[in-house]
């Protein structure tokens, strides 16, 4: 029986012997150079035995820096423990075994030599007078030198575009049910989704309620919504292969569960009882379609001191005033999940409070119906499909029993409770644009033929095609154990984050050389990898700009 | 009534084949695999004969590797209520021939007293268009194959057939064949609370020896090739140059 592969001289073949072995033994290496630039940094930004936010600011390069040599750390750990899983279960086959050695050989080398944190922003370990020279010998030392070779990669492409029809380039490791959920989504996308993703963006339309009511029977807004609330009570790892496959097919439809998804999250860990049973079934239904409401023209990142008011009326309801931006899917949202300041003495966190504010569904005509509720819309790059708004609120009212919990000032803490999904959804949602990216671009490198022979025959071509594929998986990994963190109850804002930040980046960087493949016609609206690209842009700032991530996970890090 | 749906796991319809190099049949190795199209189909319509109260339970059933069991699973996702894999492979590239099928399904029918067998028309593996035939003759029951309309009122199926240049409606009397062509449904996406619900369906494996069938096969494949390459084009000047052409070459 030939297998792929096979036929071929053993000495021919790019694979590093003992690659399970050299893996292992690189891990702790990558390990001790993490540890070494932690004390390193410490030691400058800690005062008095606690870390100080003058110095860290002063650092916040290093601090960065740290944050994503971390997050390398991780990714290569995750990766290896994949490998694992598969060695286990039989299915290590020779792509994943290079899409494993390409991943540490060029992982370990940024780390030596210097981690884009940004474009033109490296963290290099000098810059912490660390010289690690155990990275250059041993394990790690062999697998820099062999691993992400020309030779390595091109066997890469030629065992995906074997693979092809399989709904991911490389098994990924997933169990049965899972499996199933992408294989559903995937064609459910691939014909409902895909043939008009492309339109929808360019006509800047909204997703038809079709599509919604479509998704809604599917099951997709209950998602992890418990069973008692109306809801599947499945785990955030399904949520990221269901988020995955409808983002492949566009990031605006992978995108209608993320409000839900913050919207119950809110919900179930800060609502009272009677919210609870209110909400989450509609939530699950899809009946109700949230939209997040935090965003202000002068507070982005920086939430906690945001202005708009709520004030107590005579009914013992709520009059809020003020102004919010960037509101996604505001005009047919029936419910705001609010951020607003309930104590007026305050200008931190403390005084913000979450409400749970009914609206009325928009028309075109009439897009805020509601008294004391006027909006407008932002044109934006990519991200369409919801659209984007800004609102004004003057003395719009919200009911005495809509505010999340019952008690004021703890709308922050609220919000904080539901990063962790948020940014694991967004996760996924970065890693089903990349692997648009990938398949667009894969089959355009195959069709397009230049100097007499297909795009894909030349070697640069190739190797960014393959470079997707091994950060493709790298990056679902990540996701993936975030996700089972989450599942497992254990606290993970630290693998959430990871996962989103460096997610975004290769979205961008899956978007950006997909775009270099397409030449000319990427730069043509008409082609969809125009559209993959500015869709990706988004990934880098929403949920936690890639800077903001950065300096939570350094925060978590040096504390 | 009872509905068994045959559904077989073959090369998924976006998978570009290779031949393997021997020419000895199409290589499968580490190819993604899925349910039969038709079979989809077959399946779309028994569990819409279900939601509408004609059948009481669909039960599909696979023969091939072990594998097939993740092809039963969809079924079971999309709404089938119990499966039964036969086991009569080990290998992935053995091919279990027509009349082998017949017989082993021949053996389920006995077992589970359906009222009626939907089938897909062929695989699109092979093509051959023969197991729900076989398995009517085998069986003595009606068959209506090739159907893009499908009914069923009392003890008879009422089935509009695909026959080349238009439709024929011919009713058939229970128990029966029915071998579906595309057009007579758009078979369902599994939602993810009949996923979840698929994990906890019945799933009976037997093997091709328990029911007594011998699966030898009783055709060689004498040679497998791929489809001609394309001749390359030829460039024209004008629509006389073309129309010249085209008469040079018998074509107008």
């Amino acid at each position: 029986m030939p297998h792929d592969g096979q036929g071929q001289r053993p000495d021919m073949s790019p694979i590093l012997p003992d690659l399970a072995a050299l893996t292992d033994a690189a891990l702790p290496v990558a390990g001790s150079v993490l540890e070494q630039a932690r004390a390193a940094l410490g030691g400058r930004v800690t005062e008095n035995g606690r870390l100080s936010p003058d110095l860290l600011e002063r650092e916040q390069d290093a601090a960065h820096g740290l944050a994503w040599l971390a997050t390398y750390v991780e990714a290569l750990r995750q990766l290896r423990a994949w490998a694992g899983r598969l060695q286990q279960g039989g299915a290590f086959g020779e792509a994943e075994q290079l899409i494993l050695q390409i991943g540490f050989g060029e992982y370990l080398s940024q780390i030596a030599g210097g981690i884009p944190m940004w474009q033109a922003e490296f963290f290099r370990l000098r810059d912490l007078g660390i010289a690690a020279p155990e990275l250059g010998s041993g394990a790690a030392g062999i697998l820099m030198a062999g691993g992400n070779t020309p030779a390595a990669r091109h066997r890469l492409l030629e065992l995906v575009r074997a693979r092809a029809g399989h709904a991911t380039p490389g098994d990924c490791g997933l169990d049965a049910e899972l499996d199933m959920i992408r294989e559903q989504f995937r064609r459910y996308a691939t014909d409902r989704i895909v043939p008009d993703a492309h339109d929808w963006h360019l006509s800047d339309a909204l997703i038809p309620m079709e599509i919604i009511g479509e998704l809604a029977e599917m099951g997709v807004f209950g998602l992890t919504i418990p069973e008692e609330y109306g809801g599947l009570g499945l785990s955030k790892a399904s949520m990221c292969v269901v988020s995955e496959e409808l983002s492949r097919g566009y990031i605006g439809v992978g995108s209608l569960g993320t409000r839900s998804e913050i919207a119950a999250e809110l919900i179930l860990c800060g609502g009272t009882d009677e919210q609870k049973a209110t909400w989450l079934p509609r939530l699950a239904s899809g009946e109700t379609l949230p939209t997040a409401v935090f965003t202000e023209p002068n507070t982005g990142s920086d939430l906690g001191s945001l202005r708009t008011r709520a004030v107590r009326d005579a009914q013992g309801g709520w009059q809020v005033t003020g102004s919010k931006t960037w509101i996604t899917h505001a005009a047919r949202a029936q419910l705001m999940t609010l951020l607003a300041r309930t104590d007026p003495a305050s200008d931190d966190y403390r005084g913000l409070s979450m409400f749970l504010a009914e609206k009325r569904p928009g028309t075109a005509a009439e897009p805020f119906p509601d008294p004391g509720l006027t909006g407008g819309e932002i044109g934006v790059l990519g991200y369409r499909g919801m659209k984007e708004y800004e609102l004004g609120f003057d003395g719009f009212r919200v009911a005495a029993d809509n505010l999340l919990g019952g008690v004021e000032g703890r709308g922050f803490k609220q919000l904080m409770e539901t990063f962790e999904s948020a940014r694991i959804q967004t996760a996924a949602r970065a890693i089903g644009v990349a692997q648009s990216a990938l398949d667009v671009s894969l089959q355009y490198a195959i069709d397009r033929r230049q100097f007499g022979k297909p795009l894909i025959a030349f070697p640069r071509v190739a190797g960014k095609l393959a470079m997707m594929v091994v950060e493709l998986m790298i990056a679902r990994q990540l996701t993936y154990h975030s996700a089972w963190e989450k599942d497992s109850g254990h606290r993970c804002d630290l693998e959430a984050g990871m996962a989103k930040l460096l997610a975004a980046r290769v979205a961008w960087a899956c978007a950006d050389n997909g775009l270099q493949i397409h030449g000319g016609n990427g730069f043509a609206l008409e082609y969809p990898i125009s559209r993959l690209l500015c869709d990706a842009r988004i990934l880098n700032i929403f949920e936690g700009a890639g800077e903001i991530q950065a300096q939570v996970i350094a925060r978590r890090l040096l504390a | 009534m009872k509905i068994l749906v045959p559904v077989k796991r073959v090369i998924d319809y976006n998978v570009k084949v290779r031949v393997k190099a021997d020419g000895s049949g199409v290589d499968l190795a580490n190819v993604k695999m899925s349910m039969n199209p038709f079979d989809e189909i077959a399946v779309e319509e028994a569990i819409r004969l279900k939601e509408k109260g004609v059948a009481t339970e669909v039960v599909v059933v696979s023969i091939g590797v072990k594998q097939a069991q993740e092809t039963l699973r969809t079924a079971l996702a999309m709404g089938a209520d119990r499966a039964i894999l036969v086991e009569a492979a080990d290998d992935v590239h053995t091919d279990i021939e027509p009349l082998a099928v017949a017989k082993i399904l021949a053996k389920i029918v006995g077992e589970e007293q359906p009222q009626l067998v939907i089938a897909g028309k062929q695989a699109i593996d092979n093509d051959m268009n023969a197991t729900g035939q076989m398995l009517s003759a085998l069986l003595g029951w009606s068959q209506a194959t090739f159907a893009s309309e499908l009914s069923v009122e009392g003890d008879a199926a009422t089935v509009t057939r695909e026959v080349d240049g238009g439709l024929q409606t011919i009713k058939v009397r229970l128990p029966a064949i029915v071998t579906v062509d595309l057009r007579l449904n758009e078979p369902r996406y599994a939602s993810l609370p009949n996923i979840m619900k698929a994990k906890k369906k019945p799933l009976d494996v037997k093997t091709a020896a328990d029911l007594g069938v011998d699966v030898a096969p009783r055709l060689t494949v004498v040679k497998t090739a791929e489809p001609a390459a394309r001749a390359a084009g030829e460039m024209v000047g004008s629509v006389d140059e073309l129309v010249a052409k085209l008469k040079e070459k018998g074509l107008v």
